[in-house]
């Protein structure tokens, strides 16, 4: 399985990766063919990962960048509402 | 007639065939269907006498300066039109020609009716779809279906206006987590296909776009004519990404829509259809949840059930193994009584051996009778010319030690001797 993710590292994860992967351990968890000790560890990261996905929810705001009008293709974000990014 | 005259009964040739007026008429019929141009038309005149009787059709003739054809336009269609036949009227009719057996008679069934003016652009409207049809643009085959959780997308709109807003209001509500890429264009007038196109490219350089919605409000047939450009078409197919296109209202259909990978009604609803419901979000996540608790639990459950069920299996073979104790005891006693017994042999052997070893070795030999004979330096004499004539020798026997010279030697073998 992979190995449990910093904070940092969950928060610049694409979120519907994060879905993907509390889903992958859900089915996981309940195909039940994995040991206890890693039952626990999976639990874990898996409430780790939704708590992850609530907080990128609950704080998200949409970013806009607007492409320049001169026609130059990838000409620089001029919209007021720039984007940050990730 | 003359006696030379075949009749008819008597002559070579084929007699011909007689049809029914009705065979005949069926026969035009089907010959008319099967005419791909004349199943789907559009024909240009001027009408004349409109009649509207109580059926709720309408009957007309359409002619231009040399000719007349007869046209319908049934209850239902009639209904839809934006326009009413009316008495000189210069009309582009869009429709099929069938035969009317009963009348023996054929005539356009009209769809649609669009005054002349208006005409050209439908005509344009219509070659252009045959001809990019034909060659497959519009395949559904094409089509690509949409990202399921899209992270970046492009839209290109006016940046003035109630467009842009609303999808920008749609996608924060919906799905805020989405990167908006906005690429403006002009969506009106004679500049609006190439800027269309440039606004286009400019999100196709984007390597992290997962899809575009290309996007305007309503309009006249005129104003919304720039998403009937070859080029708009053209580029909307070579679109790296899938293209959503939501142009004017429900009824407004483009050629730009035919394009699309998948064709919103409005705006708004092009927005709405481009990225997942993130308000059911927090519920989906809540159960992800709640299913891996559960399972969790599941398991930790099964787990006890399965300790018990061994711990119960223990209890239950309990006296086995103190008959499995005992076996074990029995094994040792008959290992240690075994084991035992080879040690007594063992050690007749050994004294066995150690009597023997007695018997060969050199005291018992000297007990016997026999000597060994023993030059001054040590040696065992074993043969006459290792002790010359006059040499000393010391001869060993069982209780003690002679000194004696040697008088005279025989080299006679020992066996011989003692024979």
């Amino acid at each position: 399985m992979t190995e449990p993710a910093t904070d940092e590292e969950l928060a610049a994860r694409p979120f519907d990766e994060l879905v993907g992967e509390l889903q992958r351990i859900v089915q996981a968890l309940e195909a039940g063919n994995v040991g206890l000790e890693e039952s626990i560890e999976l639990y874990k990261n898996g409430l780790r990962l939704h708590a992850a996905c609530e907080e990128r929810l609950r704080a998200a705001e949409l970013t806009i960048t607007e492409l320049g009008r001169r026609g130059v293709p990838g000409a620089e974000p001029a919209g007021a509402e720039e984007a940050t990014g990730g | 007639m003359g006696i030379e005259q075949p009749t008819l009964w008597d002559s070579t040739q084929v007699a011909p065939r007689i049809l029914h007026v009705s065979d005949l008429n069926r026969r035009v019929r089907s010959l008319l269907e099967g005419d791909p141009t004349l199943a789907d038309v559009w024909v240009e005149g001027e009408v004349s006498s409109p009649s509207f009787p109580a059926s709720g059709h309408c009957f007309f003739t359409l002619k231009d300066a040399t000719s007349q054809l007869r046209a319908v336009i049934f209850r239902e269609e009639l209904a839809r039109l934006a326009i009413r036949p009316t008495h000189g009227a210069a009309v582009v009719c869009h429709g099929r020609v069938r035969a009317y057996e009963p009348q023996g008679i054929y005539q356009l069934y009209v769809y649609d009716l669009t005054p002349a003016g208006a005409g050209d652009l439908h005509a344009q409207y219509e070659a252009l779809r045959m001809r990019l049809a034909a060659e497959g643009l519009f395949d559904e085959a094409r089509k690509r279906a949409l990202p399921r959780w899209p992270r970046r997308l492009g839209v290109v709109t006016s940046p003035v206006g109630a467009v842009w807003r609303d999808i920008g209001n749609v996608l924060r509500r919906r799905y805020p987590l989405i990167e908006l890429v906005l690429s403006p264009s002009v969506v009106q007038g004679p500049t609006a296909a190439p800027a269309i196109v440039r606004a286009l490219q400019r999100l196709y350089a984007d390597d992290a776009l997962d899809l575009i919605i290309l996007a305007r409000g309503g309009g006249s047939l005129e104003d919304l004519w720039c998403f009937n450009d070859e080029a708009v078409v053209r580029s909307i197919v070579s679109a790296p990404v899938p293209v959503v296109v939501g142009v004017g209202h429900e009824s407004d259909v483009t050629l730009s829509d035919f394009a699309a990978d998948l064709r919103a009604p409005t705006p708004s609803a092009a927005a709405e259809l481009a990225v997942p419901d993130g308000t059911q979000l927090p519920a989906i996540l809540g159960r992800l949840r709640d299913r891996a608790s559960a399972a969790l639990l599941g398991g930790v459950a099964d787990r006890q059930r399965h300790l018990e069920a061994e711990r119960r299996a223990l209890t239950g073979v309990a006296p086995d193994l103190s008959a499995a104790r005992q076996r074990v005891a029995d094994l040792v006693d008959r290992g240690e009584r075994a084991l035992g017994a080879s040690l007594q042999r063992r050690r007749l052997t050994v004294d066995g051996g150690r009597n023997a070893l007695r018997a060969l070795g050199p005291a018992a030999t000297l007990e016997r009778g026999y000597a060994v004979a023993r030059l001054a330096d040590g040696r065992i004499v074993r043969s006459p010319d290792e002790a010359p004539v006059g040499s000393p020798l010391e001869v060993v026997v069982a209780r003690g030690r002679l000194d004696t010279r040697v008088e005279g030697t025989h080299a006679d073998r020992a066996e011989d001797l003692l024979g």
